[in-house]
């Protein structure tokens, strides 16, 4: 076991990890935040993903202690209730989920890419969540979602 | 409507969703709580000679230890096969049947310690295939020892109505094709989890990602031996089910023992090729239909033979066998028809409900040879399905009652919409357009366990802050269960919608719902939802009547006030809740749903009977590569008569996901088996569409306003995916003239029929 | 016990590499070694997290030549405006790679270095115990083939192909100093042992020569994301009028034709891919239908050169 310094969400927590964990298993299971959700644990679903050092990556690949000294930030730290990202905000009001369990991962992903792409088209937008499983939704109301999003944005 | 009812309405439980705020099984903890190991079969068919538990036990992080012998009473989904078993009892039947398990401190240490228990095992003759599972076997090769004839066949489900293979003989035309589509699964997001917790008064509470509550509620009893009253069964948020999560489960049994057994809280949370091992998902089916049709294109008769692949247990596979018959009765008019499923047992896991339950393949068959007759004789698709629609409020041969039938305006909707008649076999080679349509049950008119209990029963309760509280067993499984009783609530009170709130799914406080399967939520449980804010409605107009002098019948309510038309009465909300409050305090009125009896009297007849049915009309545009076979759905325009949207933002949410999901089982998914043992169980090879993959979609609700629906509704949550895989396999014939009888439609596929053609 | 380092230098990793010789692993995004470790096919007790080497971050490009080093991410590269100018080639074959936000996290030099693979070996540990293990792992055949002396793992590198048509060389590292190779000779046709002179080398950099006359690049897979490749094929003419085209996916190891433009045939091309590709069925898609697929692709480029 390794003692680790994370800054996560803007805040230090200091935690025993073991040299293989990854960053998804530690926030779930040692600091109890569960925003953030494992569906694959293998890299191919995108419910995991999170920013480190501004930069989206998927916890269920990244090993714990390589975040040492870089900053995290969680689902949970971009919005608490009523000050929604407008990617939340259009997700909630375009019925971007459903059964909500991909909704972190896609939040997560699409906030990063419209600072990247502040003016994405509709295949754009496909393109750049091209990683996020969801199974729900047919994936129409959370591509609009991020496009009102985007727009928002840009007023 | 002059409230939320019809208005697209965002899910209220949106915000903790995006947030990550909405708590799932597997975000739960307790405190002192131990973590499940499991020990699987890597055997498809053995018996189990002897489990050494000795190093197990000695392990410091083991609290306890489990096997098949100490919970042997079988369960399962439907109480005529309850053929399964918490842990393998005497022989396993799958690779990665549960054998033992182990409740530890940390989840490695779960692990390690069901690494130490040492299983052997003697090997039986394996039945992978279906067709050996036809033939006459050993006594002691027999999967399970209550099959019938020495065969492993679990379910032969038949009906002939007026004689069709006669009416066949003496088509014009006629068609005798055969199909064969893959097994495929439900692939939800979030991994089975369940949490058990045993108190400190002697009763269970267990937390668990499930369709289900109530069945899991009985099924716990039977197999714990404790008292129903004793047990507690929540949902909490759910990440998806599409029928997976519509049975009771071996690991929720064995959780719910390790934590009655140990005396502390429990959790159990599969990985996810536990999840694929798990399946549930559809059967891999082969099927031979024949349909003839006379000179005009009138459909004669349909007969058709399914041997649909079961695995290893029950599950809803009696209901399966029916379904790919009798759901054969619509959308199309046929009077002669037959059908017989085999459901076989084989030494997989098992298949079971799975979103469009037993229709969906046989949808498939039936579709493209409409298409391939529509040919034969000369007209248009389009054509020859308007010809043949049953009409409004009629029977079907096997008596399905049809109350409304909005079909020929879906066709007519998407024909319009695609251009249909301009653009149908006339694109160019390598392009094409094809139709189909749907049809299915909202809601099963027969539950599952024959009681005299209604099928839902929701209370609402009004209290004195002027909110109403919705307690009903029904699960939100993100379909928005939870938001359609806000919305109904808001609608009959006139209030806002934030004055309402929901406890739902959880046994010991809410009144029994049969769950979320069958597409019977919106339709029963908004019935009973309205039927008691109604009640409420009219116990407070009657109180507000006899204070106020005025007549009961003349109160409405609508944003947020209480008033007459004439003016004589018109107070605010929470004035009318002090009135009917007064004396009594707070109430509670209860709404239920019973079915109307439905059906014939002959065996079988109760299958497929349903209070309404939804219909449905897609067209699919593809693109073919000829060179490659590859594939692309373009664009697919879709209607389908959901009766009345309640809610249309879930309702086209539904419909999207069904094309979605359809889309994979017409051109990707596939569970692959190599000894027995799926080998693509991730997502890397379980190959679902992604964004990219998802064609464009025109979605459009058509309201044929059912008579007893609640405001009209019918179901829109599987319904949509039926015409979804013929819409592609039709188009494809359109683009590059082949048939394609075999789903997954891969370009291997596709290639060798191109080439086989020029 | 477990331990993770992130040395600051190259001497540094290196001899951290030799003191835990065989049970240490380089950690590039860790993209392609976090799934081999989650199925229990890598136990090393080190990972040695190269991250941390800061000279192998960029991205220069001198006249028509280009030099990477090693950890630039294959989204840089798809998204570097020069790559894009000069080698779309390997700005396409970089964006044909796993999804979007792996893209920020892989490297070219993991991409390079990825590890083979194989229907039958890339399970779970639980799968392959029920099926037993086959050859590569520690059983005695092969379950693909049945044979008992080769594996047939592919090397399923997508910008591997697109390099070697573009000529590149690559900068390795040993204890014994910097040695500068092509890249196609750090590719062996064995599954079990499929990189060669990489023993406890460090990949450091890329170089491409020049930017191409022409070029060319297919991925075969069933969805337009995520899939492992079933076929990739670059092709690419230099400015001598040397064509190189290059698959893989269908073997163990990039397989390279190279000729004179002006000497080269489709019949030849083809039967000399069709002879060196050692296609066996250990992927999702049948194997007749990838070998077809190979006569296919190098069907559709021959048209696109033939008519230039
Ligand atoms: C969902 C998903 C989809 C994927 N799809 C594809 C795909 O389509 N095509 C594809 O090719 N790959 C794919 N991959 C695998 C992987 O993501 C990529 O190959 C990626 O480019 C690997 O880069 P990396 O930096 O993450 O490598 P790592 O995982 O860090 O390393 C890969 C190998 O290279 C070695 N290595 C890395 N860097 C160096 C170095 N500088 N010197 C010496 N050795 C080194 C490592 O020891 C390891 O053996 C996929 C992975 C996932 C999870
Ligand atoms: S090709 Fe054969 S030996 Fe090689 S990994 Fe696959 S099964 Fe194992
Ligand atoms: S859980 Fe990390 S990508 Fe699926
Ligand atoms: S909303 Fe359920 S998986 Fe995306």
């Amino acid at each position: 076991m390794e003692k680790v310094q994370l800054n996560i969400n803007g805040f230090t927590r200091i935690v025993l990890v073991d040299p293989h964990e990854t960053i998804l298993d530690t926030l779930r299971n040692r600091l109890f935040l569960t925003g953030t959700k494992k569906c694959c644990d293998e890299g191919t679903c995108g419910s995991c993903t999170m920013l480190i050092d501004s930069k989206p990556v998927l916890g269920c690949l990244t090993p714990t202690v390589r975040c040492v000294g870089k900053e995290i930030v969680t689902i949970e730290g971009i919005s608490s209730g009523d000050d929604l990202h407008p990617v939340q905000k259009h997700l909630v009001k375009n019925g971007g989920m459903q059964c909500g369990f991909c909704t972190p991962g896609v939040v997560m992903t699409a906030i990063p890419y419209l600072e990247e792409n502040p003016n994405p088209s509709v295949n754009d937008i496909k393109e750049g969540l091209s990683g996020n499983l969801c199974r729900c939704t047919g994936y129409k109301k959370i591509i609009e979602a991020v496009k009102d999003a985007a727009e928002e944005l840009n007023t | 409507m002059s409230g939320p009812i019809g208005k697209p309405t965002p899910y209220i439980d949106g915000v903790d969703k995006v947030t990550g705020q909405a708590m799932y099984t597997d975000d739960f903890r307790f405190p002192n709580m131990l973590y499940v190991g499991l020990v699987r079969s890597p055997h498809a068919h053995a018996r189990i000679k002897h489990i050494d538990l000795s190093a197990a036990g000695k392990d410091p992080g083991v609290a306890a230890i489990a096997v098949g012998t100490e919970i042997p009473i079988s369960f399962g989904i439907l109480p005529i096969s309850p053929d399964e078993n918490a842990m393998a009892v005497e022989k396993v039947r799958y690779v990665g049947e549960i054998v033992a398990a182990v409740a530890a401190e940390t989840v490695e240490a779960a692990q390690k310690g069901a690494e130490k228990i040492i299983v052997e095992y003697e090997p039986i003759r394996e039945f992978i295939d279906p067709e050996d599972s036809l033939e006459i076997c050993g006594k002691d090769e027999q999967i399970h020892s209550h099959t019938k004839e020495g065969k492993n066949i679990h379910k032969t489900a038949e009906l002939r109505f007026n004689e069709p293979e006669k009416a066949l003989e003496k088509s014009p035309f006629k068609r005798t094709e055969s199909f064969k589509f893959a097994g495929v699964t439900h692939a939800f997001t979030e991994p089975h989890a369940t949490i058990a917790i045993w108190n400190g008064d002697e009763t269970l509470t267990v937390i668990s990602a499930t369709q289900v509550p109530h069945y899991l509620h009985r099924n716990l009893s039977k197999v714990l031996e404790l008292p129903m009253h004793r047990i507690q069964v929540k949902k909490p948020a759910l990440g998806g089910g599409f029928g997976g999560k519509s049975d009771p489960f071996a690991h929720e049994m064995i959780t719910a023992y390790l934590s009655m057994k140990t005396k502390r809280p429990v959790k159990c949370t599969f990985t996810r090729e536990e999840v694929f091992i798990t399946n549930h998902g559809r059967h891999p089916t082969t099927m031979d239909m024949s349909v003839g049709c006379d000179n005009d294109g009138i459909i004669t008769a349909l007969d058709t033979d399914v041997i649909i692949d079961g695995g290893a247990y029950g599950s809803f596979g009696v209901v399966t066998s029916y379904y790919n018959g009798v759901l054969l009765q619509g959308p199309y008019k046929i009077d002669k028809l037959g059908f017989r499923t085999r459901r076989t047992y084989t030494n997989k896991p098992q298949c079971g409900a799975m979103r469009g339950h037993g229709a969906v393949n046989p949808r498939y068959a039936v579709e493209v040879i409409l298409d391939m007759l529509a040919h034969d004789i000369g007209i248009d698709p389009c054509d020859l399905r308007m010809k043949n629609f049953l009409s409004e409020n009629t029977l079907t041969v096997g008596q399905l009652r049809i109350t409304s039938n909005g079909v020929r305006e879906c066709l007519e909707t998407v024909r319009e919409k695609s251009d249909w008649n301009n653009r149908y076999g006339k694109l160019p080679y390598g392009r094409g357009l094809g139709v189909a349509c749907g049809f299915f049950i909202s809601g099963s008119a027969l539950p599952i366990i024959w009681n005299r209990y209604p099928q839902t029963v929701v209370h609402a309760k009004l209290d004195f802050d002027g909110r109403i509280v919705m307690f009903s067993g029904a699960s939100d499984i993100g379909q928005g269960s939870d938001t359609i009783l806000v919305q109904i609530a808001a609608e009959e009170l006139g209030i806002p919608m934030d004055f309402v709130q929901v406890e739902v799914a959880d046994t010991k406080t809410t009144p029994v719902d049969l769950g979320s399967y069958s597409s019977r939520v919106t339709f029963m449980v908004g019935n009973a939802a309205k039927m008691a804010t109604e009640r409420i409605r009219n116990e407070m107009a009657k109180a507000i009547a006899k204070e106020k002098s005025v007549s009961a019948k003349d109160i409405l309510f609508r944003d947020k006030k209480i008033f007459t038309k004439d003016g004589t009465l018109d107070i605010a909300w929470e004035d009318g809740v002090e009135i009917a409050m007064a004396g009594r305090g707070a109430f509670v009125e209860s709404g239920y749903y019973i079915s109307p009896k439905l059906g014939g009297d002959f065996k079988g007849s109760g299958a497929g009977l349903s209070p309404a049915y939804s219909f449905g009309a897609f067209i699919s545009e593809v693109a073919v590569n000829p060179d490659t076979g590859e594939v692309n759905v373009e664009k697919i325009w879709a209607a389908h008569d959901c009766g009345k949207a309640l809610n249309p933002l879930a309702v086209e949410g539904q419909i999207e996901g069904s094309i979605h999901m359809g889309l994979g089982q017409a051109v990707s998914e596939d569970m692959r088996f190599v000894q027995g043992q799926i080998m693509n169980a991730n997502f890397f090879d379980y190959r679902i569409p992604y964004s990219v993959d998802t064609p464009e979609m025109d979605v459009s609700i058509i309201e044929s306003n059912d008579g007893e629906g609640p405001y009209g509704a019918k179901e829109a949550g599987e319904g949509p995916i039926h015409p979804v895989l013929p819409s592609i396999g039709n188009a494809i014939h359109d683009a590059v003239g082949i048939r394609m009888m075999e789903l997954p439609i891969t370009p291997d596929k596709i290639l060798n029929k191109v080439r086989e053609k020029n | 016990m477990s331990y993770y380092f992130k040395p600051a230098t190259i001497t540094e990793a290196l001899s951290l590499a030799s003191d835990y010789s065989n049970n240490y692993v380089y950690f590039g995004g860790g993209t392609d070694l976090q799934i081999y470790r989650k199925q229990k096919l890598i136990k090393d007790e080190a990972i040695i997290d190269l991250s941390g080497l800061t000279d192998t971050y960029r991205i220069q490009a001198d006249g028509n030549a280009l030099r990477l080093g090693a950890f630039v991410t294959l989204d840089d590269i798809t998204s570097a405006p020069e790559i894009q100018k000069l080698f779309p080639l390997l700005a396409e074959a970089a964006a044909s790679v796993a999804t979007p936000v792996i893209r920020k996290t892989a490297t070219i030099g993991g991409n390079l270095l990825v590890n083979n693979r194989c229907t039958f070996y890339n399970q779970s540990k639980e799968w392959r115990d029920a099926v037993g293990s086959c050859m590569r792992e520690v059983g005695a055949t092969c379950l693909v083939t049945g044979g008992k002396d080769k594996c047939f793992s592919r090397n399923v590198s997508d910008t591997a192909p697109a390099l070697i048509t573009l000529n590149a060389t690559v900068t390795v590292q040993t204890q014994k100093g910097e040695d500068e190779i092509p890249l196609k000779e750090i590719y062996a046709p064995d599954g079990i042992k499929y990189h060669q002179h990489m023993d406890d080398a460090i990949l450091t950099a890329i170089r491409v020569p020049e930017k191409p006359v022409d070029w060319w690049f297919k991925k075969l897979r069933l969805r337009k994301t995520l899939d492992f490749t079933s076929l990739t094929v670059a092709a690419a003419i230099d400015t001598a009028g040397m064509a190189r085209v290059c698959l893989n996916g269908v073997s163990m190891s990039p397989i390279l034709i190279e000729k004179p433009i002006a000497d080269l045939t489709l019949e030849g091309l083809t039967r000399s891919a069709r002879k060196n590709c050692k296609t066996v069925d250990n992927d999702l898609m049948p194997l007749k239908y990838r070998r077809e697929m190979i006569n296919v692709y190098l069907n559709e480029w021959w048209q696109t050169v033939k008519d230039k």
